[in-house]
């Protein structure tokens, strides 16, 4: 009965991992259901008055609509780039290459809050700060990355004959990127894309350093929120911004597995 | 069938290709023929597979040219040559079905629809799946996907096909009779046909002349049949088919087992006389290893019908040979 013991204990252990990680997220559900006008867990009955104040706000319902279109747009950005950057590199296959890529995921290793200085001092003599086009530019610098790491992944298991095979058969480099390549690394993309989303999604550090008046994320409102009051709305807020990025995720795991069962039965 | 345009022919000029300190294929010259069936043949590591890709055009020589119909193509990138190509493995574009496949080199080339149609199944018809057309490739057995691959290289007509162990993947008996079927399409479409193997017998069977490599150099170019009855290096003997080395007077000799007589001891004269130390039954021929004066092993193949009963170990044989059966070899 040994192994059943230790397994029953690995078991245990991943839960209470995956409780530790999860809960402090969770916390905001019932936090968004208090009848009280301050932060605190409900007492006596739950009530719905945040979510009807968070929707009912037009400041936080403009927060909700710039996030969506920095999220979109430097997702778009993000992917274009990032794919197209891991095809280069994957095609050149170098040591001057790998160097390249190196330097490309430096985003991902700074912390964000050099990076944001970083993008201030660039950005306030370009007169991209408090603007579309700055945060967008902002969070697809800090997203392509995240995106070169999973087309890489991909491309690591595509069969180079098959580039072959299509140039071979009088196909333009681009014409075998578009027909061939970018197919049979479409899962690597969209996992990309996925992640490019939450990230600029739900991104505060480079955004407190460069948002003002003219753009204020969702994230942003959350912050000053919880700064300025202790207005129960910022929990329904976190509660909505989660499930966006649940969806976001859950679209791309329905996809891998419908392709996954397409492959299979044709 | 469409029968292709006129050209085809190739002219390899002292091709070269050097990886750093390593020269993959060495100054190589050949003339091949339009409308030939030539196979590149030699153990792995002899350059025959870089020598193809170069051809392609997936890899750049070092040093040389090639020329088709006397035009130099080697500075042209492979989209631009038009060769068709067979790859080991069979790289099919697994998310297309069989006939978007097949109709992938049309399609890039703007084709209309009925066209690719008509053309998709004059080449299916060409390699026998008419009906498998809807499928991916995932779907097919090894042989079919072959077959997918072969009629996706010819479908736009190419003046050249390069086929790379197009057969490695298959077993032995769908191997032999995938060989026939590709002669006989080779023989229908008279493309010239540039084939990369390590399969002497594929290379015997199916080739109107042979290349032989080694070392990333050419060893000897023939007919199979010149090949195999004058080969004139050691390599070339052995590699192709077996054969005895016989050292006389400084001059190495090659002679093939089958054309060894051999018989009981006392019958008549005797070129060598040795004792049978091992026999083989293989059913149409007993293979005799026979030790011979200098402790040397000959084999000796013996046609099974007409050899008469088999010698047990131990028996005093004699051998003979006739003089045109032993070739001189080259060093």
């Amino acid at each position: 009965m040994k192994p059943s013991t230790t397994a029953r204990l690995n078991t245990t252990l991943a839960w209470v991992l995956l409780v530790f990680l999860v809960a402090p997220a969770l916390v905001a559900i019932p936090v968004s259901l208090t009848s009280k006008t301050f932060l605190s867990f409900p007492t006596d009955e739950l009530s719905l008055q945040h979510y009807r104040k968070l929707f009912g706000s037009a400041e936080w319902m403009s927060s909700f609509w710039q996030s969506t279109v920095i999220a979109v747009a430097s997702t778009l950005l993000a992917t274009a780039t990032g794919t197209l950057c891991a095809i280069g590199l994957w095609r050149v296959s170098s040591k001057a290459g790998e160097v390249m890529r190196a330097v490309l995921l430096l985003p991902l290793v700074i912390p964000p809050i050099i990076a944001a200085m970083a993008f201030y001092r660039l950005f306030v003599p370009l007169g991209l700060i408090d603007s579309y086009p700055g945060l967008i530019l902002a969070h697809t610098v800090l997203a392509a990355p995240l995106v070169l790491i999973t087309v890489s992944a991909s491309l690591a298991g595509f069969d180079v004959r098959l580039e072959q095979a299509s140039r071979g058969l009088g196909a333009s480099g681009w014409t075998t990127m578009r027909r061939v390549i970018l197919p049979g690394i479409k899962p690597g993309v969209m996992a990309g894309a996925v992640f490019a989303f939450i990230s600029s999604w739900d991104e505060i550090v480079v955004t407190l350093f460069l948002s003002k008046f003219s753009v204020y994320t969702l994230p942003r409102r959350m912050w000053n929120g919880i700064r300025e009051n202790t207005d129960p709305t910022v929990a329904a807020a976190a509660v909505v911004l989660m499930v966006v990025t649940l969806v976001a995720f859950l679209i791309w795991a329905l996809a891998a597995r419908a392709r996954a069962k397409g492959l299979k039965h044709g | 069938m469409t029968t292709p345009t006129a050209p085809g022919s190739l002219h390899l000029t002292q091709l070269t290709k050097r990886y750093g300190p390593v020269t993959a294929v060495d100054n190589v010259s050949l003339q091949i023929q339009r409308g030939e069936f030539l196979t590149l043949l030699g153990p792995s590591g002899s350059g025959k597979t870089t020598l193809l890709m170069m051809i392609a055009g997936f890899q750049e020589a070092t040093s040389g040219d090639i020329l088709l119909d006397g035009t130099s193509i080697g500075a042209m990138p492979a989209e631009k040559r038009g060769f068709g190509m067979v790859f080991q493995g069979y790289a099919l574009f697994p998310h297309m079905t069989v006939r978007d496949n097949v109709g992938y080199a049309l399609s890039v080339r703007h084709r209309s629809r009925a066209e690719i149609a008509a053309r998709v199944d004059e080449m299916l018809d060409l390699v026998q799946l008419t009906t498998l057309g809807d499928r991916m490739p995932g779907q097919l057995s090894g042989g079919q996907q072959q077959r997918v691959a072969l009629a996706r290289a010819l479908c736009f007509a190419p003046p050249v096909l390069l086929l790379d162990e197009p057969l490695g993947a298959l077993d032995k008996k769908l191997r032999i009779e995938v060989q026939a079927q590709l002669k006989d399409i080779h023989r229908r479409v008279g493309t010239t046909f540039v084939y990369v193997t390590h399969d002497q017998e594929e290379a015997l069977s199916m080739s109107d002349r042979i290349v032989i490599m080694r070392n990333g150099r050419i060893e000897q170019v023939g007919t199979p049949s010149d090949l195999y009855q004058n080969p004139r290096t050691e390599f070339a003997a052995s590699f192709l088919g077996k054969s005895n080395f016989l050292r006389q007077g400084g001059a190495v000799y090659a002679l093939r087992p089958e054309k060894i007589d051999l018989s009981p001891a006392g019958s008549g004269p005797a070129r060598l006389r040795g004792q049978v130390r091992d026999m083989a039954y293989f059913g149409a021929v007993l293979k005799y290893q026979v030790t011979v004066p200098g402790g040397e092993a000959i084999e000796v193949d013996v046609d099974a019908w007409r050899g008469g009963d088999p010698l047990p170990p131990g028996t005093d044989v004699d051998l003979n040979w006739t003089d045109a059966a032993a070739v001189r070899l080259d060093g």
